[in-house]
């Protein structure tokens, strides 16, 4: 009934994507880390209209399932983009996008909003007594952020970060919905073509696993040299 | 060469610091005692501005600042005249203790990477830490780490070090290796302001001692004229909490 050899195949099949998977979603976590930066400066600084826009923007993120965000991105951006064109008399044909621009729009727009959260606990995190220490020195305040309170809150802030990367790359199988092959959309091909998803199917979860039990090995390699002396 | 005048502090409606004047000449060690709570660690924090005093004056060598209208590039001058050595050492925890001494000299001094070293190498082993340049802070005990801070501090040829308590947080028999480092700084002619709780060594380094209470400066004279032959009522009650029964520690003493 399991066809070990289809299965096998299904793994090197497969396999091909993941270095493509693996580069969108490291570009989505990038994409999402800026705009969290950004949106944890305004709320930080309290900047008027914008911070109470973030507000609600937060909480519309938090509260939709990315599926439906991603239906909504895929019908409203075109549409958008094109009453902009055309009021500006440039001719564009906005259903030309390529799907995965909006893949990588939507995912780092929804993502941007809980990596602000993970910005603001990391920089809280750094010890008070730090950046004092950097003042009394004579530091001014970028070289304080840049020597002192950066490289701290980057520590306190990779767990999550590497988290929010192997969201984003489970999270990504949902773009097949909209013809951007990953992991998952490979998988249903091959099945489609094998006409044996069970095989396909498996060898497809088989590689999310090992996956991301490698990425959080490599993530705490990486974690346990950058706390070297930090208790 | 270090004079504050008329300074006013307060948190919320707290007032902290009601107008405090303080004279620092060259080469000076002046110790502020009292109790706690009554504004001494306030006013040393004061002096490069890790306070924001509400009011008053502050002459440091050729700075002359009104607290009131201080610029960001009058707070970083001020600050790069003095030094701190704080009370929990406040050491970088991600930087070795070279790179502790090293980094502040190369970022806010803007020396070479050797020439660095070589002041920091000297420091360290001026305070008996040559053995432990590529130690991280974490693995160093309370009196050593307070050690790099001393050198950290000193590295930079402050005009003033201003030392926040700096062995409050230590173990008791930690407390005589920093005391001694101390010392050695004092012995160098370095100007110096304290805030120490450990009235013997104060009464012994000090060319000055300031006695505050509740945010005044009751009382101020040379060690003799403030340990032995004060008359102030103040002055000699908080004094009597040291010189009689140790062993029966007052509250100011279980909450300092």
């Amino acid at each position: 009934m399991f066809d070990i050899g289809v299965f096998l195949n299904g793994i090197v099949e497969i396999s091909k994507v993941v270095p493509k998977t693996l580069l969108l979603a490291m570009f989505i976590l990038l994409l999402a880390l800026i705009m969290g930066a950004f949106i944890y400066l305004i709320v930080h600084y309290k900047v008027p209209i914008l911070s109470q826009v973030i507000v609600v923007l937060q909480s519309f993120l938090r509260g939709t399932p990315n599926v439906v965000l991603l239906f909504f991105m895929f019908a409203a951006l075109p549409e958008l983009l094109t009453s902009i064109t055309e009021s500006l008399g440039i001719p564009f044909d906005a259903n030309k996008i390529e799907p995965v621009f909006i893949v990588i729009l939507t995912f780092s727009i929804s993502l941007s909003v809980f990596q602000s959260e993970i910005i603001r606990g990391a920089i809280l995190s750094v010890d008070q007594g730090q950046n004092e220490a950097a003042h009394s020195l004579g530091y001014s305040f970028w070289q304080t952020f840049r020597k002192v309170t950066l490289p701290q809150a980057l520590i306190a802030a990779f767990p999550d970060i590497m988290n929010s990367l192997l969201v984003i790359i489970k999270g990504l199988s949902l773009a097949y919905l909209f013809t951007v092959i990953d992991i998952l959309g490979q998988a249903k091909l091959l099945g489609g073509f094998t006409q044996r998803y069970l095989e396909a199917f498996a060898a497809a979860a088989i590689i999310y696993w090992v996956l991301c039990v490698l990425l959080t090995k490599i993530a705490n390699k990486i974690e346990f040299k950058m706390r070297e002396g930090f208790n | 060469m270090l004079s504050i005048k008329d300074l006013r502090l307060s948190f919320k409606d707290n007032e902290i610091l009601k107008g405090i004047d303080l004279e620092v000449n060259k080469g000076d060690v002046v110790t502020l005692i009292g109790p706690s709570g009554t504004g001494k660690t306030t006013l040393l924090r004061c002096i490069n501005y890790l306070e924001k005093p509400a009011k008053g004056n502050i002459i440091l060598d050729d700075l002359n600042i009104d607290y009131e209208k201080i610029t960001k590039k009058e707070i970083l001058a001020l600050r790069r005249k003095t030094a701190m050595v704080f009370q929990q050492y406040n050491l970088f925890k991600n930087k070795t203790v070279i790179e502790n001494v090293m980094e502040p000299q190369m970022i806010v001094q803007r020396k070479s990477r050797k020439e660095a070293y070589e002041t920091s190498v000297e420091q360290l082993d001026k305070v008996g830490l040559i053995d432990k340049l590529e130690s991280y802070p974490s693995q160093l005990s309370g009196g050593q780490q307070q050690r790099v801070s001393i050198a950290r501090a000193l590295a930079l040829k402050p005009e003033v070090v201003l030392f926040d308590e700096p062995t409050s947080a230590l173990d008791p028999e930690l407390v005589g290796e920093v005391l001694k480092v101390i010392e050695n700084v004092v012995s160098t002619g370095m100007t110096i302001v304290l805030v120490t709780h450990e009235m013997s060594f104060a009464q012994k380094i000090s060319t000055k001692i300031v006695f505050m209470d509740k945010g005044n400066i009751v009382e101020e004279g040379s060690s003799k004229s403030i340990f032995e032959d004060s008359t102030n009522a103040r002055t000699k009650e908080f004094l009597n909490h040291f010189n009689t029964n140790k062993l029966n520690v007052t509250k100011e003493e279980v909450y300092a």
